[in-house]
């Protein structure tokens, strides 16, 4: 009993040591101290220095505040919000990528936007439907988008192989054949048999999700079944979708699925290289581009629709500013989140140096984000055809493990459209059930 | 010998217990170490046995105790049951995991174990100051980091400009379109991606056991050597009948280790393939991490993932425990 007694108290003791413990009465900050403000974002420079820039004004605006901006590199940060946020962990603000604040507001560890700062109606005025879906949950406004995530609608073109291949540039494409029809032409294969340069690389992860769920819209159908929670992706417009996407790399051939996917050849690094003439990509890639390849020349044109006569399609909605429920100080957090998040000139200068589509339908209608961001005009005209994905359960584990790997792989020929179509229906579904 | 017995003197009484001062001492110095272990070690592999019995994720807020309970329900043995048995995609995914993570084993180990010993013979064989240069390069890799070794072999297998590829065009053959991520092209079983990695994961490794098979060949007396020698054997002979018999034990214990290393292998899947084409080189900890911390937050299904390649593991090394123990004498 004595050693029990002698271990515990030496424990207590090393713990006691450890750990900081609660501050006592007498060392409660004086109303005077400046209040420290901890935000969370992922390492990518744009942002972080679009955001350092309007700390320094908020600070600068309100000197009793202190905002400590914490980054991480992107698997850290995903990590480090799923493990503090039901720690009640975490900063008070966190930029949180698209698809995620629901997942965490619904179990409670995110605050719902004080009416008095934003309710969702006054919101449904300022944002477009597809970024502020993701803030949105059961109703509820959780934070404010900073953007709008957009993997439709665009492309980027390379100048030197359109002019190689005698096409006219910038193209400007009316219909899905025609956009076929160049890549065909700017289709490069080796002497050895291997293509050395894809007409068009469509078959990046992202791309080919995005372009299933949007073909099936733009045909007319839907992606859900009639409870709002299952899917169904094996409807006649989702195997038509499959096959369209099968078709263009094997009897088009405008792309080698074997060497141009997600894992090799992927399509920012590909285009950069001049291993692809047509690279489907988010606009979000010029930026990088710029900055990773500064002597690469290249456009950002719009799309015509794949499947249908009018552009339809699907969001993941896109970074967005949030406060987590463990705040000490709500009403400030949520002061600077609308600061970022809600303030239009802000908005404007965080979209405009970070080169991402405005979540904010005033900024994308202001003439200085285009001035500034000029290849995003190609898809402003389309942002109003967006709507938010829904509640996809698991977006990740849909989009990744099961849609992207079956559609790649009836594409290089290993599987129908049919086939396809039937198996992602079924591993979605059963993802679901599993969720239940 | 006589320092151990010296040493046991100074600190147990006749009795054979220990004094008040010296409980004091040693309670004193095992204190922190043991609450490091219980807080680092410990309770992590408790909490992972505790949650592959409940539907945990850490997204969702759980009513009991830690938050298990309410919305993170305990599920009895459903986790290992939905693993072996289940039709959802994690559970399709793990079992070819399991699969694939053997299949990498199963070629590392003979793979490994034919390049280190013929290695480490000649390697003995050579002058002392080349043994340490040659020595030196071959473990350079196995403390590189994984991350730049990574990215030099995705180099050597980028498709139609990689080192490979030219290496092969350069005398007159065809390389594959694609060494990491054709699903196609399999061989006698064994996708050609899970060759790659497993070439790849041997030149980085085999550093390790040629240090261990150096110093094995450096303990056997070299009278045995000279005494069949004078006997009349040839170096095969020699190298077969004799070396090799006396190396049993060091080949064990390497298998064993690099086995258990091969088990635990991430980086290099991870980075070179992610577990592609068509989860041809998916693992078993590609898989967990998955489930973890990429797909759903399913830490419950992930730590019984966790928990089958723990008891894998520890059998293993319950063998490897018994290999040590046997007792050896030249």
């Amino acid at each position: 009993m004595k050693k029990l007694l002698f271990v515990f108290i030496m424990a207590s003791l090393v713990l006691a040591a450890c750990g900081g413990g609660a501050p006592a009465a007498t060392d409660a900050p004086a109303s005077t101290e400046p209040i420290v403000i901890r935000v969370w974002g992922h390492q990518a420079p744009a942002f972080n220095e679009a955001n350092q820039k309007m700390f320094d004004d908020f600070m600068k605006a309100d000197p009793n505040v202190i905002i400590k901006y914490e980054t991480f590199p992107w698997d850290v940060f995903i990590q480090t919000i799923q493990t503090s946020l039901p720690a009640g962990n975490t900063a008070d603000v966190i930029l949180i990528p698209g698809g995620y604040t629901c997942r965490y507001a619904s179990g409670g560890q995110l605050l719902e936007v004080p009416a008095n700062v934003m309710t969702l109606d006054q919101a449904k005025g300022i944002f477009y439907d597809a970024p502020l879906g993701g803030q949105t949950c059961d109703g509820k406004l959780y934070g404010f988008p900073a953007e709008y995530n957009l993997e439709y609608g665009g492309a980027y073109v390379n100048p030197a192989l359109f002019e190689a291949a005698g096409i006219a540039y910038p193209p400007k494409w009316e219909n899905w054949d025609a956009v076929v029809a160049d890549a065909t032409k700017m289709t490069t294969i080796g002497s050895d048999g291997v293509m050395t340069v894809a007409g068009m690389h469509y078959t990046n992860s992202d791309q080919l999700f995005t372009y299933f769920l949007a073909g099936i819209l733009e045909q007319g159908g839907n992606y859900f079944a009639d409870d709002g929670k299952h899917f169904n992706f094996n409807s006649p417009e989702a195997v038509a979708t499959i096959q369209k996407l099968m078709d263009m790399a094997q009897k088009d051939k405008i792309v080698d699925p074997i060497i141009f996917n997600a894992d090799s050849e992927w399509v920012g690094d590909s285009f950069a290289q001049g291993h692809n003439a047509i690279g489907v990509l988010g606009s979000w890639y010029a930026g990088d581009a710029k900055i990773g390849y500064p002597d690469l020349v290249f456009d950002y044109v719009s799309l015509p629709p794949m499947m249908g006569s009018e552009h339809k399609f699907v969001s993941v909605g896109g970074w967005g500013y949030v406060v987590g429920k463990s705040t000490k100080n709500p009403e400030i957090a949520w002061k600077l989140a609308s600061f970022l998040g809600a303030n239009e000139a802000n908005v404007l200068y965080f979209n405009s140096h970070s080169a991402t589509i405005p979540a904010m339908k005033s900024v994308a209608a202001d003439p200085k984000y285009v001035e500034a961001v000029p290849f995003a005009s190609a898809v402003l005209p389309i942002l109003d055809a967006g709507a938010y994905q829904g509640n996809l359960t698991d977006p990740d584990q849909l989009a990744y493990e099961i849609i992207y790997p079956t559609i790649l792989d009836a594409i290089q020929g290993n599987q129908t459209a049919e086939e396809a179509a039937n198996s992602i229906n079924e591993a979605a579904n059963a993802m679901v059930d599993a969720a239940q | 010998m006589a320092f151990n017995t010296l040493f046991k003197k100074d600190i147990v009484v006749d009795s054979g217990k220990l004094t008040a001062k010296q409980r004091r001492f040693a309670y004193t110095s095992l204190t922190p170490i043991l609450l490091y272990m219980g807080v680092f070690t410990l309770f992590p592999i408790v909490w992972a046995v505790v949650m592959s019995f409940f539907s945990y994720s850490p997204i969702r807020e759980g009513s009991g105790f830690l938050g298990l309970g309410g919305a993170n329900p305990f599920i009895k043995i459903d986790n290992y049951i939905e693993l072996f048995t289940g039709t959802s995609k994690p559970a399709e995914v793990f079992r070819l995991a399991l699969k694939n993570t053997f299949m990498f084993t199963a070629l590392v180990l003979p793979l490994n174990l034919l390049i280190t010993l013929p290695l480490a013979v000649i390697l003995e064989s050579i002058g002392e100051r080349f043994k340490t240069l040659f020595r030196a390069i071959y473990f350079l890799p196995t403390i590189s980091s994984s991350v730049a070794l990574v990215i030099i072999w995705s180099y050597m297998y980028a498709p139609g400009w990689g080192l490979l590829s030219i290496m092969f065009k350069a005398v007159g053959l065809v390389p594959p379109k694609s060494w990491l991520q054709d699903p196609s092209l399999v061989y006698f079983g064994v996708p050609l991606a899970m060759i790659c990695v497993v070439i790849a994961h041997v030149w980085q490794d085999f550093g390790y056991n040629l240090v261990i098979f150096v110093a094995a060949l450096q303990s056997i007396p070299k009278t045995l050597r000279e005494a069949a020698r004078v006997d009349g054997a040839n170096a095969w002979q020699e190298f077969w009948l004799v070396v090799v018999p006396l190396l049993r034990r060091t080949v064990l214990l390497t298998s064993v280790l690099t086995v258990i290393s091969s088990l635990q292998v991430f980086v290099i899947f991870q980075l070179l393939t992610r577990g592609g084409p068509k989860n041809q080189t998916q693992t078993l900890l590609l898989s967990i991490y998955e489930n973890a911390f990429k797909f759903a937050n399913n830490l419950g299904l992930s730590a019984a993932m966790s928990m089958i390649l723990f008891i894998i593991i520890l059998i293993l090394t319950v063998i490897q425990f018994r290999i040590l123990r046997t007792e050896w004498e030249y």
